[in-house]
């Protein structure tokens, strides 16, 4: 009963000072808008960076794909040499998963290593054999994604060209490719080492210059086909199969079904199936490195929200000293009166909640519609389309500290409240 | 302990400040009320009346001596206790009105019930009754600003009655208004103490206070000039 009543009281004395209460929501608002499109940013580049690094990956060796599915023993042990624990039988494998509807691709893949040469000189290279129309599902998955923008769409025409130009073509990284003073066409040498451990030459025309993700391996960034790799290095093997799945959402729990098609029953597990999030170092640097971001922007804004309310708090209570008086003269204890401006913090706070969302949609949308582009982040080679998410599940977490910050700075006014002399605030004018 | 006692001070002394500056406000000061009675406190400014309402209703500390309402020595009482003892026993009518603006008449009137916890049927029936009383019933929906201010003392008369308190203690409360207003209001209050039996302590420097209200306690500089056995004798 009385509390309904204190907070009407509450409700009331926010209307009777109505531009102090307007500016007062107005920070908060602000601050409930600015953690919300931090959030919608960081959103955005956590599923972006997610994506990338399923469909592009930011290493030598492409994208991570969904799942991962290599010999268990490569994981345990240092191969005494190349392809020493690769996979035999791919196709038998990629043939035991074919038939789960959530995976939309299985793509057999090469990673090995040597030296390039154009004849006069001869850089080491981090190189990868593909099967060029499987890898391109990977951009065709990355191109079927709804959240992304068209202007975000991949481009598989590399891979195209490389399949064009037949058995041993080779796409070589722009930094790479600059210091063989190579282009399209140029007829260049791959030097490697066979399982046996001779020294082996493939001579490989450029098919064509790609640039890859990351900055950093562009110098060494080198793809080829399968056969090509395979007869460098004379083997039938493969270094892993890396599997799509229809959506990213689906990975955890296509994994273990993965792991067990593969396997079979019984024996010892020969297979492991990785999960993408364990290949993903980059992503979880940049996204631990936007955690600690985000969270000093949530406290500078609580702080600030916090502060904002205090202050309109404390300019109330000094204001309304003799109504403050009169109740504790009439008998009604200092919790009470204090909960009536709880009460005033908590509408400020409500309201901020609304402005908030209001001040949110208006911007994000603004910023959405705008165009601008971001600069590469850490390491990386291209600028990206600046987008603001939803964020839904921030929400609530983010309305939750703004209404606490407010909230508790109503309460806050039982220490003052606690100190108003009862005689001397009835002499108050 | 003289159970017609409602209030009594026992050798209060209040000090103002401290040192070379030290004002005293009431000098070991003796007094008792009555139930029942209604009884106005005269002196010059500064003499101390405030400061003697303040103590009567617990809203200041006396330096020396005991406070005692209704049986009970207030000295030492905590806060909590003294803010349920004036919302139980005590009433407070105030020169300068002291309604809260964004509240109605009703409302304002309501407020102590509220926090006594009574149910919404027995408020609403008890503040319309009080609001009968002080003539104000139709005005029940107004807020203080469009009142004037002979009527936002009745309501204040009316808020301070509400809870059926032992004491109300009216400080100056005719002082903001004009002298046929504040007759209104005194009148009230005797008739008030007429009907209910509630002890009814006033200060005043008004002359139609003193004309017509017959227990007076004369103060001056903190000391009682009257004594209190006389001033009962003069009552009875
Ligand atoms: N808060 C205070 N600080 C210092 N001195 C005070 C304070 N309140 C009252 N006094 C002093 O105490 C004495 C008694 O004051 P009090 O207000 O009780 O007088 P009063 O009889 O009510 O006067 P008035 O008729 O002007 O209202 C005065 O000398 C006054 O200056
Ligand atoms: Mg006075």
């Amino acid at each position: 009963m009385n509390s309904i009543k204190l907070a009407s009281i509450a409700l009331r004395n926010l209307f009777r000072n109505s531009r102090r209460t307007l500016i007062t929501i107005l920070v908060s608002s602000a601050g409930f808008a600015a953690l919300a499109i931090v959030a919608g940013y960081m959103d955005f580049t956590f599923y972006g960076l997610k994506e990338m690094t399923i469909c592009r990956g930011f290493t030598s060796s492409g994208g991570t794909g969904h799942i991962q599915i290599v010999k268990r023993e490569a994981l345990q042990k240092e191969e005494r040499y190349p392809l020493e624990y690769g996979i035999a039988d791919n196709e038998k494998i990629q043939a035991l998963i074919a038939s789960n509807k959530s995976i939309k691709a299985t793509i057999p893949r090469i990673e090995f290593n040597g030296l390039i040469s154009n004849g006069e000189k001869s850089i080491s290279f981090l190189g990868m054999g593909i099967d060029p129309e499987k890898e391109s599902e990977l951009m065709h998955y990355w191109n079927a994604l709804d959240k992304m923008s068209s202007k975000t769409k991949m481009d598989d025409s590399s891979y195209k060209k490389l399949e064009l130009t037949g058995q041993n073509g080779v796409l070589l990284g722009e930094g790479m490719a600059k210091s063989l003073n190579a282009e399209t066409g140029s007829s260049l040498m791959l030097m490697g080492t066979t399982v046996d451990g001779a020294v082996n030459v493939v001579d490989v025309t450029v098919a064509g210059v790609v640039k890859s993700t990351m900055k950093s391996i562009d110098r060494y960034y080198l793809v080829t086909n399968i056969p090509t790799a395979q007869s460098l290095m004379q083997t039938d093997r493969v270094s892993k199969i890396v599997v799509v799945l229809d959506k990213t959402d689906n990975t955890e729990s296509i994994t273990p079904l993965v792991s067990a098609a593969i396997n079979g029953s019984g024996k010892p597990a020969l297979f492991t199936a990785i999960p993408w999030d364990q290949l993903a170092e980059y992503y979880h640097s940049i996204r631990d490195a936007y955690r600690i971001i985000f969270s000093f922007t949530g406290i500078i804004v609580v702080v600030i929200v916090f502060l904002s309310c205090t202050n309109t708090m404390l300019m109330s209570t000094m204001e309304r000293v003799r109504e403050i008086g009169t109740l504790k003269a009439i008998g009604i204890a200092n919790p009470w009166i204090s909960l009536m401006f709880l009460f005033e913090g908590f509408f400020i706070g409500l309201m901020s909640l609304i402005g908030g969302m209001a001040l949110k949609i208006i911007f994000s949308f603004i910023i959405n519609n705008s165009g601008f582009r971001m600069p590469p982040p850490p390491g990386m080679s291209s600028t990206y389309l600046l987008k603001i998410y939803p964020a839904t599940e921030f929400l609530p977490w983010i309305a939750l500290l703004v209404m606490f910050s407010t909230t508790f700075s109503g309460l806050l006014t039982l220490l003052k409240i606690r100190k108003i002399s009862i005689v001397n605030s009835l002499t108050h004018v | 302990m003289n159970d017609r006692i409602i209030a009594q001070l026992i050798n209060v002394s209040k000090y103002y400040g401290s040192g070379e500056g030290r004002v005293t406000a009431l000098n070991h000061v003796n007094l008792s009320f009555f139930r029942g009675d209604i009884v106005v406190l005269v002196g010059l400014s500064g003499s101390g009346k405030s400061t003697l309402l303040h103590l009567l209703g617990c809203i200041d500390k006396q330096d020396e001596g005991n406070v005692i309402i209704d049986g009970i020595d207030t000295s030492s009482m905590s806060l909590e206790q003294l803010a349920n003892l004036r919302l139980n026993k005590i009433g407070f009518v105030f020169q300068s009105f002291n309604l809260i603006p964004v509240l109605t008449a009703y409302e304002n009137v309501e407020l102590p019930l509220l926090f006594k916890g009574m149910d919404k049927k027995s408020i609403r029936q008890r503040v319309d009754e009080v609001l009968d009383e002080v003539g104000l019933l139709e005005r029940k929906h107004h807020y203080p600003r469009e009142m004037s201010g002979g009527q936002q003392q009745r309501v204040a008369i009316a808020r301070a009655l509400v809870s059926k308190p032992a004491l109300i203690l009216a400080d100056e409360p005719t002082a903001n208004l004009d002298s046929k207003t504040g007759a209104g209001i005194l009148d009230l209050l005797m008739s008030l103490n007429k009907k209910e039996h509630i002890t009814i302590v006033v200060s005043s420097h008004d002359s139609v206070v003193l004309d017509r209200i017959k227990s007076v306690v004369h103060i001056s500089d903190g000391k009682i000039m009257v004594d209190e056995i006389a001033l009962h004798n003069h009552i009875a």
